[in-house]
């Protein structure tokens, strides 16, 4: 099966107006083949960007709650916002050597915008 | 078509809608006893336009809006259809979850604009962190609430933590708890009267904001970005950006094609409603439209997998983006005139 209709079998479908023959308007819930395509390639891509942190976190080059914010779709500015932290702050967190400096009420107020534990913050999951 | 009960034992017919803030506006109508569609509701309320947003980003992609801002739909539709009712934002999440049950217990069912990310029962290609997307509370359970999400099939249960988490997260477009309810309605509105409202409204939000990227203008914007794109960003990265955009088009509960097919079924409705034939031709000329931006995305799906590389490039999709600009311009022009000698 291709990834596209691996994805779209899994979750609710959603409904999509059509001209039927009668000049009725109907609801279907087939999706367009344009939007499995794109919404494949837009997926694989958000998990190929968060495979490469992934890996960089491992590598050393940054810290662990880069990667968590890349798994809820966040920007710095959101993070930063959600967790009541500065901009420039939570950019210098994603260096591994301060994060790894970090005092727990920095790393609580995280943890608390990310929705992940204390245990998993400090960590990326190794597969 | 599910029927669920409410706090106060009222039954609630849950619809399955293709866009969230229409289908909770109409259901919100319904549950009132004022049996109005989806289309009617997102023509009244002026939900059609046209947006491009580079300066906002979700997941790294550039905004393209197809709908009014969040909120505006209920608001507009509400006001026009003449009825009683009540929209709040908070900044305290504790005090806006106290009056969300305080409402709820009142025996109302309650619209909220959630974040579809934390949202618990939302699957994986349906996860975007965008702040509008509207669901409608039915009661309180243990521990929870049963949630219609008229997006979705059927009524879901949504844990109360994940529903707080997902009212007033922080992110582009931050809902901030927004929340409304109608306290009653008008059982005979004056359809005909907020009809002509609503697509006076949809003109002058089309044509006459005067900024480039909003309207008929924006679409032309788009067009040229599009147009540029491989060469500025190159191939894979103006691919994403395609994808992008189909995305709006498409997949972000719209009815396919960018609401045009929705705006087609409101016309539908409005020409059986005032007899009229222009209205009707109308209609047939957004179905027209909305076939121009299927064939827009199918067109960028096509690049996007290869097919038929030599004919399938960016110009030729930007070109089709100008091509709906251009019969979109014509179609609300044509529309002024129309409107004009409707009476009401």
């Amino acid at each position: 099966m291709e990834f596209e209709d691996e994805i779209f079998n899994d979750g609710l479908p959603k409904a999509y107006y059509k001209h039927n023959d009668n000049g009725q308007y109907v609801l279907e819930t087939n999706a367009p083949w344009a939007e499995k395509v794109s919404c494949a390639l837009i997926i694989a891509g958000n998990r190929a960007n968060l495979e490469e942190i992934r890996k960089a976190v491992l590598a050393g080059q940054k810290s662990p709650l880069c990667y968590y914010m890349e798994m809820r779709q966040m920007d710095p500015g959101i993070l930063a916002k959600a967790a009541g932290i500065a901009v420039f702050r939570v950019k210098r967190h994603f260096r591994p050597e301060i994060f790894a400096k970090l005092k727990p009420s920095v790393l609580n107020r995280y943890t608390k915008a990310l929705r992940v534990t204390l245990e998993e913050l400090k960590t990326v999951p190794n597969i | 078509m599910t029927t669920e009960l409410a706090a106060n034992g009222k039954p609630y017919v849950h619809h399955h809608g293709a866009h969230c803030e229409t289908a909770v506006t109409s259901a919100l109508f319904r549950y009132q006893g004022v049996d109005i569609s989806e289309p009617m509701i997102f023509g009244i309320g002026s939900g059609i336009f046209f947006g491009y947003l580079p300066f906002v980003k979700l997941v790294h992609l550039p905004v393209t809006a197809f709908r009014n801002k969040p909120g505006a739909v209920f608001r507009k539709a509400a006001k026009r259809l003449g009825a009683n009712f009540v929209i709040k934002t908070y900044r305290d999440p504790q005090q806006g979850m106290d009056e969300l049950r305080q409402v709820l217990k009142a025996g109302h069912i309650v619209g909220l604009a959630t974040n579809l990310y934390w949202l618990p029962y939302v699957s994986e290609r349906h996860r975007h962190n965008f702040g509008g997307h509207n669901i409608i509370v039915l009661r309180e359970t243990e521990g929870g609430f049963r949630i219609s999400d008229p997006t979705f099939g059927d009524p879901v249960d949504c844990s109360a933590d994940g529903l707080e988490r997902a009212r007033f997260v922080p992110g582009p477009m931050n809902p901030r708890g927004f929340m409304y309810y109608t306290k009653s309605i008008n059982p005979h509105p004056d359809l005909r009267g907020a009809c002509i409202k609503g697509m006076k409204d949809s003109c002058s939000l089309m044509l006459r904001i005067p900024l480039p990227i909003f309207g008929v203008r924006g679409m032309r914007f788009l067009s040229k970005k599009v147009i540029k794109s491989p060469d500025k960003l190159g191939f894979q990265e103006a691919c994403r950006h395609l994808a992008g955009i189909v995305r709006w088009v498409e997949e972000t509960g719209t009815g396919g094609a960018g609401f045009r097919y929705m705006y087609a079924a409101f016309f539908h409705e409005v020409a059986g409603l005032f007899g009229s034939d222009e209205l009707a031709n109308l209609s047939k000329e957004m179905t027209a439209i909305g076939d121009n931006w299927r064939e827009f995305s199918v067109t960028a799906a096509r690049i996007i997998k290869q097919r038929g590389k030599a004919e399938e490039t960016f110009a030729k999709a930007g070109g089709l983006i100008l091509k709906c600009a251009d019969r979109e311009e014509a179609f609300f022009r044509n529309l002024q005139k129309v409107v004009r000698k409707l009476k009401a």
